[in-house]
């Protein structure tokens, strides 16, 4: 479904993607984990162009999304994101999050997309927040909000950078539940996280990434028992 | 009106001076600063003038700080590697602009517009406006280009990646935070531009200062029309300082916790 061939990024003469080519099958949950400064987020925000790519191809679902001439807006739109730091729109309110992207793209109607909104927020248990601003949430609820309004425009992929390591520690079962649900509705899923529970649980393969290279990867099964690397097994001594 | 005639008949002469009481010729000044010869609608003239003036170069400060701060941010945020060789062009205009506007004082602009540029011309009052609206222009582009780069590029993010395009995000997302977040700076600028609008008289401009300043070449007494004068300014600044207060709450509802 995503398809990298020989991904190169660098900031200035700083290389922090190192020739890396890697793919992500439908249905897959493909979970990102490596030591801080390794490049994860980095790999995760090219494959949505968020950062643009040095050199390297990247395919999604038929196109060629580091070809300069494809329209990005309309790519972005099938590939969910949610961020650490959650990103909710302050100034609207949590319905009007929710709805905003899928009508300004003409995805849905209004009155579609205020119907698809009370759905999504009946499935996360918020429904009564529909009016609320972000600013009355807590930490918890924002990034389940964040989900759900990435799902709102039917993403075909969802990439998530570390959602819960911002949040305080009891809230971040809540977030992971709503993944967990997402990944058995079948999503396909490529996720960077600390949450080594989840990793195993949900992660259907396991990428180590180290100095901007995927070092090693397998089943969670294997991967957490016969670890290969040295790096890796020191990463994992320093996280379990 | 018969007492003002004759209490000012006694101070024109030393000899009899001292047969007016202070309050007697408190009330002479007042009388010839804002009532003689109805001074005072002179005064209401230069007050509508001042508001005119202010009120376009208002308009023309907020379009030109709009255009060069949508530029500079435009530039300043493309994709590396992505330069667009007309937006640098318009960059680079747009930053000469700022430099000198903001890098000359106020009123050698006035003086140059007035005298040099448009010597030829009679409308001080408009070149006073089109002066100040260019001048406060590049203090309001600086003002909105802070704003929009100190929103968390965060928000900016999560739109682009819903697939939401640079105008919309920017539309929907950025500019009504960061708008909130200027409010104060820009009301500020106002103030300031409301005035400096004073100085438009150098070039002829006939508003509120020019107003007290052509009675008290007639009447000799400075102090009236002066404080007068400021006393308008004090009540203008507060009445739009609290307008900016009225709009700074109500798009403070979203922060309400
Ligand atoms: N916009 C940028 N400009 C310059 N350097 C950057 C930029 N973004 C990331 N880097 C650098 O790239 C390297 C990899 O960063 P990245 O955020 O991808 O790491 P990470 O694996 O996600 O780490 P963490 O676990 O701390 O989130 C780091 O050394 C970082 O300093
Ligand atoms: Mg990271």
């Amino acid at each position: 479904m995503i398809d990298v061939k020989n991904l190169s990024k660098s900031f200035g003469d700083h290389m922090v993607l190192d020739n890396l080519s890697e793919h992500i099958y439908p249905g897959e949950k493909v979970v990102i984990i490596g030591p801080s400064g390794s490049g994860k987020s980095t790999f995760l925000r090219c494959l949505n162009l968020l950062e643009t790519p040095t050199t390297g191809v990247i395919t999604f679902d038929g196109d060629e999304i580091t070809n300069p001439k494809v329209d990005i807006n309309r790519i972005r739109q099938k590939m969910g994101m949610g961020f650490q730091h959650v990103n909710l729109f302050n100034n609207m309110t949590i319905r009007k999050n929710i709805t905003l992207a899928p009508v300004q793209t003409g995805l849905m109607t209004k009155d579609e997309a205020n119907e698809e909104a009370t759905r999504l927020l009946q499935r996360v248990d918020l429904l009564e927040k529909a009016d609320a601003y972000p600013s009355q949430l807590s930490g918890g609820q924002k990034q389940r909000i964040a989900i759900v309004r990435a799902l709102a425009m039917k993403p075909k992929v969802m990439l998530f950078d570390e959602p819960t390591s911002a949040l305080d520690p009891e809230m971040v079962g809540e977030v992971l539940q709503v993944m967990r649900e997402l990944a058995n509705d079948g999503m396909t899923m490529a996720v960077v996280t600390h949450e080594m529970g989840f990793a195993r649980e949900v992660g259907t393969r396991i990428l180590f990434m180290d100095g901007g290279k995927i070092l090693e990867q397998n089943t969670p099964q294997e991967f957490f028992a016969h670890p290969q690397e040295q790096r890796t097994i020191d990463f994992l001594k320093s996280v379990l | 009106m018969e007492n003002y005639l004759l209490w000012q008949e006694l101070m024109r002469d030393t000899a009899t001076m001292d047969q007016v009481s202070w309050w007697q010729e408190f009330y002479v000044y007042f009388y010839q600063a804002f009532i003689e010869g109805d001074r005072w609608m002179q005064y209401l003239r230069g007050v509508g003038t001042t508001l005119v003036v202010t009120a376009m170069a208002l308009v023309l400060g907020i379009v030109l700080g709009v255009l060069v701060a949508m530029v500079r941010t435009a530039h300043d945020q493309q994709r590396a590697g992505k330069h667009n060789p007309i937006l640098g062009f318009f960059n680079g205009i747009c930053k000469v602009y700022v430099t000198v506007i903001r890098g000359t004082p106020m009123m050698v602009q006035l003086l140059i517009m007035g005298f040099v540029i448009f010597s030829s011309s009679r409308s001080y009052t408009m070149i006073g406006a089109l002066t100040l609206g260019i001048n406060s222009g590049a203090y309001v582009a600086e003002i909105i280009r802070g704003g929009l780069m100190s929103l968390d590029p965060g928000q900016m993010e999560a739109g682009r990646s819903l697939g939401l395009s640079y105008g919309k995000t920017m539309r929907f997302i950025v500019i009504p935070q960061a708008f909130k977040a200027i409010l104060p700076s820009l009301g500020n600028e106002f103030i300031i531009l409301l005035k400096d609008t004073s100085l438009i008289t150098v070039i002829g401009g006939k508003e509120l200062v020019h107003a007290a300043q052509s009675i008290y070449g007639r009447t000799y007494g400075q102090m009236f029309p002066l404080i007068g004068v400021a006393c308008v300014y004090l009540v203008l600044v507060m009445i739009f300082t609290w307008l900016v207060g009225i709009l700074e709450r109500r798009l403070r509802q979203s922060d309400r916790r």
